[in-house]
């Protein structure tokens, strides 16, 4: 039967319905963390607008500046932060089976840190150390 | 049809600029996981406060000037950052209330990525003005 | 005992205008879903000794409009399980005296996960994305489909990518992940949406990069 007989109460999800879950906090966290990655990139590309208009030293300046440092700090624990979960989702997402076991998340989170700590070095030792 | 079920009116369209979309989304989640850390802790940490590697002489010009992968290393990851940053926060925002703004939002989003990577890609090119020819 | 047997004798003893809905009272039809302290659950699946010494709320499952009491109307949910031709669709039925349709182990595998789905609306109720845009395909749908998708039997690619592929498929979801946590049967449809974004990724390039052929 398509017609509604009783009047429907409809329930309207209000603004703070991830406060009701700890799984949602963390899921509110973890989408919130992705704009430190985006500020860091806008930042960056600031930086670079000061070292492009030849003002080299503006550029350095802004690099030891106490604010930028405090925000790289917290822009570097939350870009971490954006990793791990990364990882974790990857872990659920593509599980990897290797003969008849399917790989668990935290097994993906392991590896890609891992890798993660691999790759960092690599990237220091081609554009720094060489 | 079981009764009760309406039939849909118009026929569904793949939206394929979406999911050209999410697969940058992707990898720009990828870039941002494995490259945005050391390049923030390079730039932002090692060389203000003088920590290994950059506690020589050297300040991060180096990364942005000279070299081709210094050049890649930097465009990939920031621009992936970005686009993947602002395209995750443009729907963390709609889902705390402001749904209503949602295609202003996306709209806004959208642009700054877009402003973003034009800057960045020039900026590059202006401080490697030999890169064309490589 | 379980909160399903609470509402019985409620409804026995107390008021028997409570309405609401409930059948095998073991957690295979899928009827009783209801919001239990706060989780969407199944009633007949929530013991009451995790509960013991404090008062709980019952209510009527989130993010479905309510007729009475407990029961929720289920229309939009029927609707999008229709919609993604839960069938096994072929571009040529081969008569039965040819026999039936082989499948191996392996094959039945990569979607047997998702055929245990109970249609028990858990997961709609869990997602807040479904909660903030009702037009949103959802989990429990999205995760039918890909089972048909990945039915080695099934030749209907071509009419089930669009209905996922569109903007109110899959592209909604954000990843929040809560769909898979509620779900009693251990479908995981938040794999099967990633899953299905990750096809839909694949085949726009394809079809960029490879407009006539490539199939």
């Amino acid at each position: 039967m398509t017609e509604k007989t009783f009047p429907e109460l409809r329930r309207k999800l209000t603004s703070g319905w991830w406060t009701s879950n700890r799984h949602y906090v963390q899921y509110m966290v973890r989408e919130w963390t992705s704009l430190f990655v985006a500020l860091f990139s806008l930042v960056y590309i600031y930086g670079l607008s000061l070292l492009a208009t030849g003002s080299r030293s503006a550029f350095l300046n802004l690099l030891k500046s106490p604010a930028m440092i405090a925000f790289s700090f917290i822009a570097l624990i939350f870009t971490l932060y954006h990793a791990v979960t990364w990882f974790y989702l990857l872990g659920q997402v593509v599980p990897v089976k290797i003969g008849k076991t399917t790989s668990k998340p935290w097994q993906a989170l392991v590896a890609n840190l891992v890798l993660l700590i691999i790759v960092s070095y690599l990237v220091i030792w081609l554009l720094v150390l060489r | 049809m079981a009764a009760g079920v309406e039939m849909r009116e118009e026929a569904p369209r793949v939206a394929r600029l979406h999911a050209i979309l999410w697969g940058i989304f992707s990898l720009g989640g990828m870039f941002a996981a494995f490259l945005l850390p050391v390049m923030i802790y390079l730039t932002g940490i090692a060389y203000p406060l003088g920590l290994w590697p950059l506690n020589g002489s050297r300040d991060p010009s180096f990364l942005v000037m000279g070299t081709l992968l210094g050049v890649l290393f930097v465009f990939v990851t920031v621009a992936g950052s970005l686009f993947h940053g602002i395209f995750r926060f443009q729907s963390a925002l709609t889902e705390v209330g402001l749904l209503r703004l949602k295609k202003g939002l996306e709209a806004a989003g959208y642009l700054i990525i877009f402003a973003g990577i034009i800057l960045l890609a020039y900026y590059l090119l202006v401080l490697n003005p030999s890169l064309p020819a490589l | 005992m379980v909160v399903l047997d609470a509402l019985n004798y409620i409804k026995a003893n107390l008021d028997g205008s409570l309405t609401y809905r409930w059948s095998c009272r073991m957690g295979v039809c899928g009827s009783c879903g209801a919001n239990v302290d706060g989780t969407p659950k199944l009633t007949c699946a929530s013991f009451l000794h995790e509960f013991k010494g404090r008062t709980i709320n019952v209510e009527p499952l989130p993010n479905f409009p309510v007729i009475k009491d407990l029961v929720v109307n289920m229309e939009d949910f029927m609707r999008k399980l229709v919609k993604i031709k839960p069938w096994i669709i072929r571009e040529k039925e081969t008569p039965p005296e040819q026999g039936e349709y082989q499948q191996s182990a392996e094959e039945l595998e990569r979607y047997q996960q998702f055929s245990s789905c109970i249609n028990c609306m858990l997961c709609y109720s869990a997602c807040p994305i479904y909660g903030l845009n009702e037009k949103f395909l959802g989990p429990a749908a999205t995760a039918l489909a890909y089972r048909y998708i990945e039915d080695s039997r099934d030749q209907g690619k071509n009419v089930r990518f669009p209905i996922v592929h569109e903007m109110e498929g899959v592209w909604e979801c954000t990843l929040v992940g809560e769909c898979s946590v509620v779900c009693p049967k251990g479908v995981d449809p938040m794999l099967a949406i990633q899953k299905t974004k990750i096809l839909g990724a694949t085949n726009a390039l394809r079809s960029i990069l490879m407009p006539r052929g490539g199939r």
